[in-house]
């Protein structure tokens, strides 16, 4: 498990983007004569001129190793930086050697080509090695000690690998798996580095000891959880969950649901919903926090409880509808709000019902499309007849969807608010409904569908008119044939050939009196297959 | 001084209701960001940086957006006219190529009033199709330069200079400390970086942008990509790490750099000052180093880590609320 957490920190560092900037620096004419030494953009290979003036790279790191050993603290820097272009197992033992230096910016810059070399893709697996580059984690200077606590899991498979011994037992050599164990000064190192004065090595160190499997003392995580940073303090409140059943892990937990800071108190929710197994506790920080002042904490706090299956007090879910009513859209707090409103129960039908008006047209869609499936809303038209005059047409589309296959009989009124939508989409549906609508409103509003100014709208009608076998509906099929719109023609070409008594007859006839028509063609292949050649 | 100017301006503006002739805002009042994706189910690499952006500016200043983008997946939708602002990350889309139709379109709606952000419509040659890096070249991209001489073949884009007021309409300067959320004491960034972002990266917190006016009006931008650094988890956290390529010096080292094993290829890119830096690239490497126009050599080194991540998401987030509400003044 630990393996596959550390693969996937390693993959994920290896995405970190990176950013570059330009400089001011004014050029001189000696700028556009470098140019022409250089060549055309793009091209892949430097000009051979300036191949032969370059030394390979034996030379180069030979050269930078022994400006490793120069007096000048410049030169030193130089060729720490130079190194790390150049990814061997000679380069690593040369910076690592460098981590010694007396100087921090010598030191600085080794870590830093190492650390480079590193997200090259070259790790250094030499164990020796890895665990002098990590002890540099008690470096007197920050800014190492804050690059070797960033390198930690690119360290981690070098100094945490199991190995094999051979020992004598009974005269016979036998081979035994030496398990992982980090260095006992390593370790004590590693749990000073929890309370590092630096918090980004806190931080770091916080966020990677898994990895190490290095155990955090409760105490240790104690302080940690009153940390005045807060990205320490979010780190360390995401690695209780060892020590989550510990009193004063709960205690200061319980704390930390006061914060000052919003970020902090939803993380506790977070945490606390986690925990919940591990100590009653956390359930009772919950409870506390459905009264903070901040509505979106209150709500998640709230929904937590409310999937648990505790009751949510009136007043409570007031507040919820308040925060998503505010709500200036669908960030990912509200959409995990908006959907656990429907673990109120019935009270969540009522939050659901105010959201329809919202400004956020994703946020009227998911509440259109609850509040029509928890009240069964498509029993009844009064409920779902404002939301197909919704401006927005994802809106539509979602409450149509759950309408599609649900409505039926619908009364002349009802099918008469679809009929005279001014969106395609809702008219497309009436002529849907025309399937399972009240014979009165089909017969008096058939026409109207069968008229309009959308083919998609007027090929539908055909379509419901001839699986109804509405009166005159051969009538209207063979008209249909004769339509310039080849999508009308195909709409009703399926509908006759459907009924074998009477519209099969009237296709035959189409077919011998247009034979040029661009739908005889079909018309022809499909009737051969049901065995009426014409 | 300049909020409360700010605030003024924008209630002043916000009362109006009205950015393009004839449209409105959202129902509420909000504004609605219109984003372009071509291709609605396509990858894309940062989709929760703009909503977040957005949110961001509703926290953090008295603009009032609605936290919903608005897709779209072609310049004629209708809507488009209906909103101010259009947001394009070029790099996702598919291509930069558009129908006679659209392009009209396009130049209709700057001509009315909008304002079109092209994110990721400066990208240097050397990055190749490495989405998530950037690199602040001083001129647009090959396929934004083509797509505007069609559609504006009168202009060409500009670049805009430090001073400009994108760069400080409401954020200004640097991030500090306080912005980072981390204790005064703590060191922000180690020198050499600070240095670096301080003087050459991002002096007074401004950035390579281009841009084209319509009218007199600064209708279009193009910026490398910023969206990279706008996300936020729902606890306030930063996501994804961004790390910093840094371009340093040492004693003695414009020899070496000339004299280093180098088997790459060399890459130019255009300055501020119109002049070329040389990047000297290896295949599957991250560039070596530079050659300046001034002759000076310096090598690219990486720095990452938690406090540089921070720093930079706080930088382009700044900067990304000062373009959307340029947009929304001018």
């Amino acid at each position: 498990m630990n393996l596959l957490a550390t693969q996937i920190c390693l993959l994920s560092l290896t995405i970190v983007l990176c950013v570059d900037a330009q400089h001011l620096i004014t050029v001189n004419g000696e700028g556009n004569k470098s140019l022409s030494i250089i060549g055309e953009e793009n091209s892949t290979q430097p000009p051979a001129n300036l191949v032969t003036q370059r030394s390979s790279e034996a030379e180069t790191i030979e050269r930078a190793g022994e400006d490793l050993r120069n007096n000048e603290i410049g030169r030193r820097v130089g060729a720490a930086k130079l190194l790390g272009k150049y990814r061997n197992s000679r380069t690593s033992i040369l910076l690592v050697g460098a981590l010694d230096d007396q100087s921090p910016l010598v030191r600085r810059a080794a870590i830093v080509s190492l650390a480079e070399h590193a997200s090259n893709g070259f790790m250094v697996y030499n164990r020796s090695l890895v665990e002098k580059i990590y002890s540099k984690l008690g470096d007197s200077d920050v800014e190492v000690r804050r690059e070797v606590s960033t390198m930690i899991p690119r360290l981690v498979s070098g100094m945490m690998r199991s190995g094999m011994e051979i020992v004598e037992i009974n005269g016979r050599k036998v081979y035994r798996a030496v398990p992982s164990t980090m260095r006992p000064d390593l370790l004590g190192m590693t749990l000073k580095a929890f309370l590092d004065e630096d918090a980004i090595v806190r931080q770091n160190v916080l966020k990677y000891h898994i990895y190490l499997n290095v155990k955090i003392p409760v105490e240790t995580l104690e302080r940690l959880l009153s940390d005045s940073d807060l990205g320490v303090l979010l780190t360390a409140l995401t690695r209780i969950s060892t020590n989550a059943s510990h009193s004063k892990i709960v205690n200061q937990v319980k704390q930390l649901s006061n914060h000052k800071d919003r970020g902090i108190r939803l993380k506790v929710v977070s945490v606390a919903r986690d925990s919940n197994r591990y100590h009653p506790g956390y359930r009772s920080i919950l409870r506390n926090m459905t009264k903070d002042s901040d509505l979106e904490v209150l709500s998640m706090a709230a929904v937590e409880l409310a999937r648990f299956g505790e009751r949510v007090p009136s007043a409570v879910v007031e507040q919820i509808k308040s925060f998503l009513l505010g709500a200036s859209g669908m960030t990912t707090q509200v959409t995990t709000i908006l959907y656990a409103v429907s673990a109120l129960g019935v009270d969540g039908i009522g939050v659901y019902r105010a959201l329809t008006d919202h400004s956020s047209s994703k946020i009227r869609a998911v509440a259109w499309q609850r509040y029509i499936n928890l009240s069964a809303g498509w029993e009844k038209s009064s409920l779902w007849l404002p939301a197909i005059k919704d401006r927005d047409k994802g809106v539509r589309q979602n409450v149509l969807n759950s309408l599609r296959g649900r409505t039926n009989n619908l009364t002349e009124k009802e099918l008469s608010s679809l009929v005279e939508s001014k969106f395609v989409d809702v008219r497309i549906f009436a002529a849907q409904c025309l399937l399972s609508a009240k014979q009165n409103a089909v017969d008096s509003l058939g026409f109207d569908l069968l008229i309009d100014e959308d083919t998609i709208v007027r090929s539908t009608t055909i379509r419901a008119m001839s699986a109804r076998r509405v009166p005159g509906w051969v009538k209207v099929m063979s008209r249909s044939l004769l339509d310039d719109d080849y999508v009308i023609q195909r709409a009703a070409m399926d509908g006759l050939l459907d009924d074998k008594k009477n519209g099969i007859p009237v296709l035959l006839e189409y077919v011998k009196k247009h034979p040029q028509s661009r739908i005889s063609n079909l018309a022809r292949f499909e009737l051969s297959k049901l065995g009426s050649l014409p | 001084m300049m909020k409360f100017l700010f605030f003024l301006i924008f209630n002043f503006i916000s009362s109006s209701s009205l950015f393009v002739h004839g449209v409105t805002q959202a129902r509420d009042g909000s504004v609605r960001v219109v984003q372009l994706l071509k291709e609605e189910n396509g990858i894309r690499r940062y989709p929760d940086a703009l909503p977040s952006l957005l949110k961001m500016m509703n926290e953090q200043t008295n603009a009032r957006f609605d936290t919903d983008p608005l897709y779209i997946n072609t310049l004629t939708d209708e809507r488009l006219n209906e909103n101010p602002i259009l947001y394009i990350n070029c790099d996702e889309q598919p291509n930069l190529e558009f129908s006679d139709e659209e392009r009209a379109a396009l130049r209709r709606y700057m001509e009315l009033g909008g304002f079109v952000y092209l994110d990721a419509g400066i990208k240097a040659s050397f990055l190749g199709s490495d989405l998530g890096h950037s690199y602040a070249a001083w001129e647009e991209r090959p396929e934004v330069r083509e797509l505007f001489a069609q559609v504006l073949p009168e202009k060409t884009f500009i670049p805009l200079p430090r001073d400009h007021d994108l760069f400080r309409i409401f954020f200004r300067g640097l991030p500090k400390n306080k912005d980072l959320k981390i204790q005064a004491s703590q060191k922000r960034l180690p020198e050499t970086v600070l240095n670096f972002v301080e003087r050459e990266k991002w002096p007074q917190a401004t950035y390579s942008f281009v841009g084209i006016k319509v009218k007199g009006r600064l209708a279009c931008v193009a910026s490398p990509i910023c969206a990279m650094g706008w996300g936020r988890d729902e606890f306030g956290a930063w996501i994804p790490p961004i790390s910093f390529r840094i371009r340093e010096s040492a004693e003695n080292f414009e020899q070496n750099l000339k004299l280093a094993s180098f088997s790459g290829g060399t890459y130019e890119v255009t300055r501020e000052d119109g002049l070329k830096d040389i990047i000297y690239s290896e295949s599957g490497q991250r560039p070596l180093w530079v050659k300046e126009p001034n002759g000076s050599w310096r090598i690219f080194k990486y720095y990452s880590g938690e406090e540089i991540s921070n720093y930079a998401h706080a930088f382009y987030s700044r900067l990304g609320m000062n373009v959307f509400l340029y947009a929304l003044l001018h």
